[in-house]
This record gives structure tokens, sequence and C-alpha cells, in this order.
């Protein structure tokens, strides 16, 4: 998780030029949020060149930096040195040099699943708690992020949702506390439903909305009928 | 108000079935609702005595019914009755169903009963010495008769509606109470196609009754006190003579409730066998037949309670239940989230276990047409049901943030989610998008989709047909070789296609008829 460090009150300004000194306030005044090149421009309302200018010195002293924005990657952004970039400029936990991480939260979500199937049903506490203990990952995932991957696996269809009625299968789990179980899986004997829609070229074309039967797309011609009957 | 896919590929059906013309003068009615005879005459552009002919097989058929208007407004005081023609979609296609009817009743009742069954379903309405005479052949009349009433008894068969009732306009107080219940937006089409409807249907206590012809006992039996005043009132405006000439007599249909009422029961014991499990389901399937007989409407949202000794019964009746005890019948119940009343009985909300299938399905297809991250942020959507903006959206899902909005663009193109625009003006103006799935106008969006494909498979069938018929026609002995294996890719053909056609259907019917 990214951490705000304390931002030093005696910044070091002095020996800046004027148009350095307004740029490097302007930035400042941003703390962790940060800010756009062209929003420098426009708020400092100087010429482009100074503010490059500006800039390439700022950062040679080492007083600003550049942060990767991951809603708006390619643009130029800037940050005093004093701050670490905002959740919001990062994207969070799971990214990582301004790009999802895909490779850890395919990790996270692989461990989760595999502890559901052993423990058959489990809450967001105990699987935590399970990782924890392991120490399987080098960052500490919080209760809150492992809460965040279970809502994906259920999105997913992977794991199913339920709260617990304190009986039965759910006598170790506290009532009415939701926790999880797997989901069923295909080739366990019960598929899940594929929509007869989705079975066929039509529910799944993109060209739907131009088709029609006297059109120049027509389900007589059609190449994916086409290929769907090639038997 | 049906969706235009809807209306095109109903007018195919009736092309399909009983040719052009009838199908232009079904079409003119879908598109412009209700007319008189003439004005079908203006506008399907079609001489009077075709148009006359259409009409009578259309109503033969169950898929038109006529009705009397009366017209007060004008200049005298003579009230002007005219008589109105109204389609009935659902009707038409329901004639697709026709091989699923007869499964039915080959399951529960034997030959004759299924043969008969299928005569009504070929000639729409018949009555009983007509049935007598195409039974003739191979059955006496006894065994017809006996046929008949097994059919009726089982609720297959029933009592055709009026040929043209007289269609009275709502009392004041049912129009107040329907501007306090309902809002302007609703169409008034639905209203007057339930109120031709119920104007014309045969008395409830007279739906499933035979009465042998020799006993003519047809008045007594509606003013035996057992028909209710609205019953009484409504027998006394049935027209006797129709503007087609067609008589008043008693004529049987097949009863197509019946069977959405069954299917609709298994949609949902299919639906509760794949999300819970079989002993589930077998609770949950004899908790409705044991209920069918007292549902009305097939739309109904709940089942009827039913007493747990009922149920239990039905259980014991299924090989596989016999394993249950009492308790855990009830906890199988209990765990569907059924309703238990008064005297230890059970109902259950069928809308809500419908609604999940129906979710199921969408999401189905968003999985398959859009890929995971679109089907993750669709389902994160759809069970949210509010408005979520772009940037929550992503980061719940765990999508990269610049791929989220393209994501959601498209599934708003092509109108599978709604979006909301917010200015937020500070110190800088900031624009937000917000985005939710809206469910009703989607479904009804997904179900034109659905009809256009229907329509798509079936003309892809009589286009491989028809590049076929050469093959199909060859003569036993030539059937060898190359031409056996074009001759069995053609069946293959035909069988897969046809099977998508049945599948789509059932879904058809879970988003609109359930
Ligand atoms: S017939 Fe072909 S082009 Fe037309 S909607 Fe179906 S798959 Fe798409």
């Amino acid at each position: 998780m990214s951490k705000r460090k304390r931002p030093d009150s005696a910044a070091p300004a002095h020996g800046l030029t004027e148009h350095e000194k307004t740029i490097y306030d302007l930035i400042k005044s941003k703390q962790d949020m940060g800010i756009f090149s062209q929003d420098i421009r426009r708020e400092t309302k100087l010429l482009p060149n100074m503010v490059t200018k500006s800039l390439k010195s700022l950062l040679a002293k080492n007083l600003i930096k550049e942060v990767q924005n991951v809603q708006h990657k390619g643009r130029k952004h800037y940050m005093a040195s004093d701050f670490e970039p905002s959740a919001e400029i990062t994207g969070g936990s799971w990214y990582h040099e301004g790009a999802l991480d895909k490779t850890f939260i395919d990790l996270v979500r692989k461990t989760c699943l595999s502890y559901i199937s052993s423990l058959k049903i489990a809450t967001v506490e105990m699987i935590y708690d399970a990782i924890k203990r392991s120490k399987l990952f080098h960052v500490e995932c919080s209760q809150e992020q492992i809460a965040e991957i279970l809502r994906t696996l259920e999105l997913d269809n992977q794991i199913v949702e339920f709260r617990s009625t304190g009986c039965g299968e759910f006598a170790s789990i506290p009532i009415l506390r939701v926790c999880y179980k797997i989901a069923k899986k295909p080739g366990s004997g019960k598929e899940p439903k594929v929509s007869p829609m989705a079975s066929i070229p039509c529910g799944v074309c993109p060209r739907i909305g131009y088709c029609s039967p006297d059109g120049i797309i027509n389900p007589i011609t059609c190449e994916y009928y086409n290929k769907f009957l090639d038997f | 108000m049906t969706t235009q896919w809807g209306i095109k590929y109903a007018v195919h059906i009736i092309s399909t079935h009983f040719g052009d013309l009838a199908a232009r003068v079904c079409e003119c009615l879908l598109r412009r609702g209700p007319l008189s005879k003439h004005n079908i005459v203006r506008f399907a552009e079609t001489p009077l005595k075709q148009v006359h002919v259409c009409l009578l097989l259309l109503i033969q058929q169950n898929i038109v019914q006529a009705y009397i208007v009366e017209d007060t407004g004008g200049m005298d005081d003579v009230v002007k009755q005219t008589t109105q023609y109204m389609v009935l979609f659902d009707n038409i296609i329901h004639r697709t169903r026709f091989p699923k009817f007869m499964t039915v009743v080959a399951q529960e009742l034997d030959k004759g009963c299924t043969e008969l069954f299928q005569s009504l379903l070929q000639h729409g309405r018949l009555t009983v010495e007509k049935m007598i005479q195409i039974q003739e052949s191979s059955y006496g009349e006894e065994s017809v008769r006996e046929n008949l009433a097994k059919l009726v008894h089982a609720h297959f068969v029933e009592r055709c509606p009026a040929v043209e009732p007289l269609l009275v306009p709502p009392s004041e107080e049912e129009l107040a109470a329907k501007k306090r219940s309902r809002s302007a937006k609703v169409a008034a089409e639905p209203d007057i196609m339930e109120r031709v409807i119920d104007a014309a249907a045969p008395m409830e206590s007279k739906r499933f009754l035979i009465i042998r012809d020799d006993i003519t006992i047809d008045s007594e039996m509606a003013d035996d006190g057992s028909a209710n005043v609205g019953e009484k009132r409504k027998r006394s405006f049935l027209a006797s003579n129709s503007e087609l000439g067609i008589k008043e007599e008693v004529l049987w249909r097949a009863n197509y409730e019946e069977f959405l009422h069954r299917f609709k029961h298994n949609a949902c014991v299919e639906d509760v066998r794949q999300r819970v499990d079989d002993s589930a389901a077998i609770a949950l399937s004899a908790m409705l037949e044991s209920s069918r007989r007292m549902e009305s409407k097939v739309k109904s949202r709940t089942s009827v309670p039913v007493p747990i000794n009922a149920i239990y019964e039905e259980v014991m009746k299924d090989e596989a239940g016999r394993s249950m005890t009492l308790d855990d019948l009830r906890e199988y119940l209990e765990h569907l989230k059924c309703d238990r009343g008064a005297n230890d009985s059970y109902s259950i909300d069928l809308k809500s276990i419908l609604e999940l299938a129906q979710n199921e399905e969408v999401e189905s297809i968003v999985l398959k047409r859009y890929g995971e991250d679109s089907h993750r942020i669709f389902r994160l959507l759809s069970k949210a049901d509010h408005l979520l903006e772009t940037s929550k959206i992503s980061k719940m899902v765990f999508v990269d943030q610049k791929e989220t909005p393209n994501i959601l663009y498209k599934l708003w193109k092509d109108k599978y989610l709604h979006m909301e625009k917010v200015t937020v003006v500070g110190s800088q103006q900031c624009e937000f998008l917000l985005w939710k799935v809206n469910k009703s106008a989607l479904w009804k969006n997904i179900l034109d989709d659905m009809y256009h494909a229907s329509l798509n498979v079936s003309l892809r069938v009589v286009h491989e047909m028809e590049q076929g018929s050469e093959l199909l026609s060859l003569p036993p002995e030539k059937r060898e070789g190359p031409l056996l294996v074009k001759l069995e890719r053609l069946r293959n053909i035909k069988r897969v296609l046809e099977e998508s056609l049945r599948k789509l259907d059932d879904s058809m019917m879970l988003f609109h008829d359930f």
C-alpha cells in the first residue's frame, strides 16, 4: 500500500528562478495528487518552453518527480518529491508501475480458490488468516484486499456466496455471516447452463443489427452459419 | 406491444403454415392493432372476399379473436356496433411449440388421446361430432368421447372462447381504479387484449366441463348458482351470430395455458436442480405439481400455498423421493426460501427463481460475445442494480483503468448498459460517466434478438432443405456412397438447427411467457 511521506515543511526552494518557484509551489500544492504538464501551463499562464525548461531544472534538482497516472498513461504527470502518489494516481495496491499487476492478482486468486476448496466453505476472515499464516506472499495483503479478490471470483462464477444458516454444512460459521463455496464446475455432472442463444451464431453475432432476411447480410449467405454447420 | 422482430417472426410462421395471404392479414393486424374487416381490406390491400376467408381460417386456428364494440359517439343516439378483429401474437408463437405439447400429452395419456390431441392442434377447434368423425376409422364413438374426457380432465383441452363477444366498456369505477394503480405510460393495447380475452373466455365453471349433447343442459349448468354475477353478465352479452357467419356451438381446442404452466414449473425445477441439488428439485417439483391445478395465470409471481402433507404425498410418488422424510422435505423447502403460511402450507416465489435464470442467460450471452472482463463488469453492474462510476467499476473488477471505458462503451453501444453523464464544476470542470444495467429495457432487446435469431435459424432450415431437395427425393436404392454421406450431413444440419430452435424457444418462454 502506498504510504504518504510527511512533507518537509522547510522546502529547499531557495536558489530557484521565479518561474521555477511558481511551478514548484503549484506542484507541491497538489500534494499526493500531482498535476499534468498542460494543467501547469494553464494555471501558471507561462509559455510552454518556460514550463518545459523549469520542469527539467526542478527534476534535475530532485525537487519534483514524474509519476505514472493509471488513468492517463502517456501524459506527463508531476509531483513534489516529498509526496508518494495517491491510490487514485497509482491505481491502488493492485497496480505496479502504472499497470495492473495481473501476475500477482492471479496468484492471490489461485491461492484463495485453493483455500476455499480445501476448507469446503470459508469466510473472508478464514482465508485471510490462512494466507497470513502461510507467509506465501512477499507483500502483505489486507483482509479488505482478500475480500476484493473474492468478489471478483464470485463475479466470474468461480465461487458462490452464501449466508451461513449456522447449521448443517455451515455449522462452523456464525449464523448469517457471508461465506463462500466453490461453484459447480463443468464436467462435475452438472454443467452450468450455456444460454441457447449464446450457442448459436446469431446470439453472439456482432452484425445482428445489420442482418435481415432480404439484406446484404442475411441468414442464407451468412458465413457464421457456414462455419457452424460445417461438419 | 410486441417487438419488431417478434412481428417478423410471427409473420414468417403464418406464411409457412397458411400462406402469404393469411400472413399479410396477420401482419396488418400485428402492426396496426385491432381493425374492422373493412379496414383490413384497406390496409392489407386485399379484396374483401379473401380477407373474409383468411379471417375464418385464422379464427378457426385460434390466431384471431373477433369482438364487438359499441360506438355511441355519433350525433344521434343510435348505438352503432362494429366487429373488430384482434390478432393473438402469443398464439402464433405457440404454433412452433406443438411438438413440445405433443410430447407432454404422449407421456401422460395413451395413443388414442394423443392422436385426438394432434387432430385438435391441426384443426384448431372441433366439435365433438367432428372429432368422432375424424377418429371413426380407428376408434368407436364411445372411445373418442372417453379420450376427449381424459384430455379435458388433464386440462390439455378446453372449451373455445365465444366467437364474437361484446366488449363492454370499463365502468367508471374500473377506470378510476386503473388510473390509480397504473402510470399513464402503460400502453392501452395490452389492456384491451386482456379485456377481449376475458370477455370471450368461457365461464370458468364450464371451461373444463363436458356436457353430453343429448342432455341439453347448456344453460341450466350456467344458471345453477355456481356461476358468479360477472360470469352471468358476460354470458348474456355473447353474440349469437357473428359478422363472418360463424355459428356459436360447443367447440374444443388445445389449452396452451396448461402447457405453459408445466413448462414454467419445469424451468424452475431444473434451475433449482442445477443451483442446489436433485433432492431440492424433487421437493420443488412435488410442491408445484400439487399446486398446479389451483393456479390461474401463468405469469403469477408465487405458487399457490399447498399443505405440507399434500406435498409429501407427491414426493412419495417419485421413486427418488421415497428416501426423503417429512423433516427432510421441510428442510429443503426452508432452504428454497419457501413461505410457510397457515395450516402448515408452503408456497414459493417463482418469479425470483426465474429472474435468476434470466440473469444467467444474459450473462452467458455477454461472456460469449464480449469475453471475460466484460462479463465481470456486466455482472457487477447487474448485481449492483444502481449507477456506478467508471473508475470505481475498474477498481472493483480488476480491469485496467484504460481498458474499462472501452468495454463499458462497447456494451453501452450495443444497448447492454445505460449511461449517465455527470458534470461536477469545481476548480476545474470534471465529467464523470455513470453506468448501470437497465433490466427491463435490456430484457426486451434480448427477447427481440431471440425472435430475430429464431427467424434466421428457421430461414436457414428452409434454405438448407431446399438445397438438399434433390438428395432427399432420391429413391432408397440410390442412397449410397458419397450421396449417402451428403444425405447424412443434411440430416445432421436439420437436426442441429431444429434443436437450436427448440432450445431458443425455451429461452423465449423464459423472457416472455413465464
Ligand atoms: S444470420 Fe449470420 S449475420 Fe445474421 S445475425 Fe445470424 S450470425 Fe449474424
